[in-house]
């Protein structure tokens, strides 16, 4: 019964933890996003609102929360709500399977930084991410604009393409790790000493593109194309609900499938690393924190590589899209499923 | 002749690495990590050069008109010349320049002594251009355009200068920048430094 208690307030604790850094965190990435934005193109962002624009995600959310709530005439109020609720849940619920670090004991009690070691964890991701494509859907229909319809049509075609890619490239580091285990994954990169992303630079690269495409990122941000199509399915939406759609979509969903990246090609919490050799961590006066501090790391440094990217590259014409998921990126995770299959029964059984 | 001029396709060695997209990443770098070069509106502002089409105002009479203009005017129209007030000659050749003529409201009157002079000189911002033909077509060098370009207010009555706001803003103008080189972009050596693609210099005509 005691035992039953405390698990329930450590995964109590482990919710509050992850919803304060998902949700806190995207609020604030809003101005990491402006400030990238704006030193590319050699302007310094938001200056005022607090020290060089500290305080800007807050002013920005007061705003958006003292809005009025618009609803488009001919709309389905409840598809309108359900599909705020259907984009932000699926977002947030795969931090559940996302590892932070390694398992660490406290006051005698073993705790793994993980919120659910399900042992098809990466099943759940991609379950989860399969979502995203009702929310959108939904979104697009409810708001009876043709705007936000194209918006979402198009966004759909990009998600169900992708979703396929983005299955069959994680299938080389799941045959390398030989689970489904997210927690696992990084522990078997630990044990065999290389990053998964030695072995899979093609997995790696189709991973990415794929991790643009279903978070909406440029060069596959057609479904918001603002020259276009305004802002896309968000159109009709309005005040905090119009504020919550891009958290979501820029923001958390880019965290999320950035950690998950981190996890299968990168190593973890693990610190760089030289293939078959071992572990360097320049990192390692931080001690028992120091796994954490290289997990943050690499997933904020592949978050601004997507920033980087957004505010680099064009935009894709829908067409272009779909033709490279089909005809050029799900044959080749096909040839390195195949060659994987091939070679690491060999290597490691 | 027209030639086409296509850009060279990448080669499948450069798609495979993504060359086209490292190329513009590292430009994007590039400018990411140099200083900004904007400024901070409402608290630095910019002075225009002086040839800026802003608001509009009045020079007043201070013994720079053009001469013989500004005597030849004002013995046709009989004008009371005062020094530190309006050059106006009321010769209406602003309104038959403009564009949207009704902006202007004119008016002239006669003073006791048989003397002229402007009384009324209104001018509607909310229709102007800001073309300039007016300030062309001034005999007298009295109606010019100056630097101001914050033109925002509360009211569209405010929008309107009269006679009093266009005299201030001559003032304000001959005291400020009057003496001013008339600067064209051509001499211009901070314009020279921004643009420095038009360090060119121009043939030399030679007159036989």
């Amino acid at each position: 019964m005691e035992g039953l208690l405390v698990q329930l307030i450590i995964i109590g604790i482990k919710i509050l933890f992850i919803l304060a850094i998902v949700l806190g965190l995207g609020a604030y990435l809003t101005l990491v996003e402006r400030k990238v934005a704006a030193h590319i193109q050699r302007r310094p962002g938001p200056m005022v609102v607090g020290w060089h624009g500290l305080l800007q995600p807050l002013a920005d959310g007061l705003k958006l929360i003292t809005k009025e709530d618009i609803f488009p005439r001919y709309g389905n109020r409840f598809l309108y709500n359900l599909a705020l609720v259907l984009a932000l849940v699926p977002a947030v619920l795969v931090f559940a399977v996302v590892p932070f670090g390694p398992e660490f004991e406290i006051f005698g009690i073993k705790i793994k930084p993980i919120l659910t070691d399900v042992n098809v964890g990466l099943l759940l991701v991609f379950a989860l991410g399969s979502m995203a494509v009702y929310a959108i859907a939904l979104a697009g229909w409810a708001s009876n604009s043709k705007y936000a319809l194209i918006g979402s049509m198009r966004k759909a075609g990009i998600i169900v393409s992708y979703e396929v890619v983005i299955t069959f490239a994680v299938m080389g580091p799941i045959i390398l790790a030989g689970t489904l285990s997210t927690y696992e994954i990084v522990q078997r990169q630990i044990d065999q000493k290389l990053w998964y992303i030695w072995l899979q630079p093609i997995a790696f690269v189709i991973y990415m593109f794929a991790l643009l495409a279903e978070a909406g990122r440029v060069p596959f941000d057609i479904q918001e194309a603002e020259a276009e199509l305004v802002t896309g399915f968000t159109v009709e939406y309005g005040g905090i609900k119009f504020g919550l759609f891009p958290l979501v979509e820029w923001y958390v969903e880019v965290l999320s499938l950035s950690a998950i990246g981190v996890v299968l090609f990168l190593g973890g919490w693990s610190p760089i690393n030289i293939p078959f050799v071992g572990f360097v961590d320049p990192l390692f006066f931080l001690g028992p924190l120091s796994p954490f501090v290289w997990f943050a790391l690499k997933v904020g440094l592949l978050f601004l590589f997507v920033l980087w990217l957004h505010w680099t590259l064009p935009r894709y014409r829908i067409d272009q899209i779909t033709e490279t998921a089909w005809k050029v990126m799900l044959p080749l995770t096909f040839v390195n499923l195949v060659l994987t299959a091939i070679i690491a029964p060999i290597v490691w059984r | 002749m027209i030639k086409k001029v296509f850009e060279k396709p990448l080669s499948w060695l450069e798609r495979i690495f993504f060359i086209d997209f490292i190329r513009g990443l590292s430009v994007t770098i590039r400018h990411a990590f140099s200083k900004t070069i904007t400024t901070h509106y409402p608290y630095e502002k910019l002075t225009p050069p002086k040839r800026f089409r802003g608001f509009f105002g009045h020079k007043v009479v201070d013994g720079r008109e053009p001469q013989p203009a500004f005597d030849e005017w004002v013995e046709r129209f009989k004008i009371d010349v005062q020094p530190g007030k309006s050059r106006c000659v009321v010769c209406m050749l602003c309104k038959r320049a403009c564009p949207v003529p009704q902006l202007f409201e004119i008016e002239g009157e006669k003073l006791p002594n048989g003397r002229r002079r402007v009384s009324v000189f209104n001018m509607n911002m909310m229709l102007c251009t800001f073309c300039g033909f007016c300030v062309d077509a001034c005999p007298v060098d009295c109606l010019f355009q100056s630097d101001i370009h914050e033109t925002a207010s509360y009211t569209r009555r405010d929008a309107v200068l009269d006679l009093k706001t266009l005299e201030r803003i001559g003032r304000d103008w001959q005291r400020r920048r009057e003496q001013e080189p008339d600067r064209i972009w051509i001499d211009d050596q901070q314009r020279m430094r921004l643009w420095y693609e038009n360090d060119l210099t121009l043939p030399e005509v030679k007159r036989k």
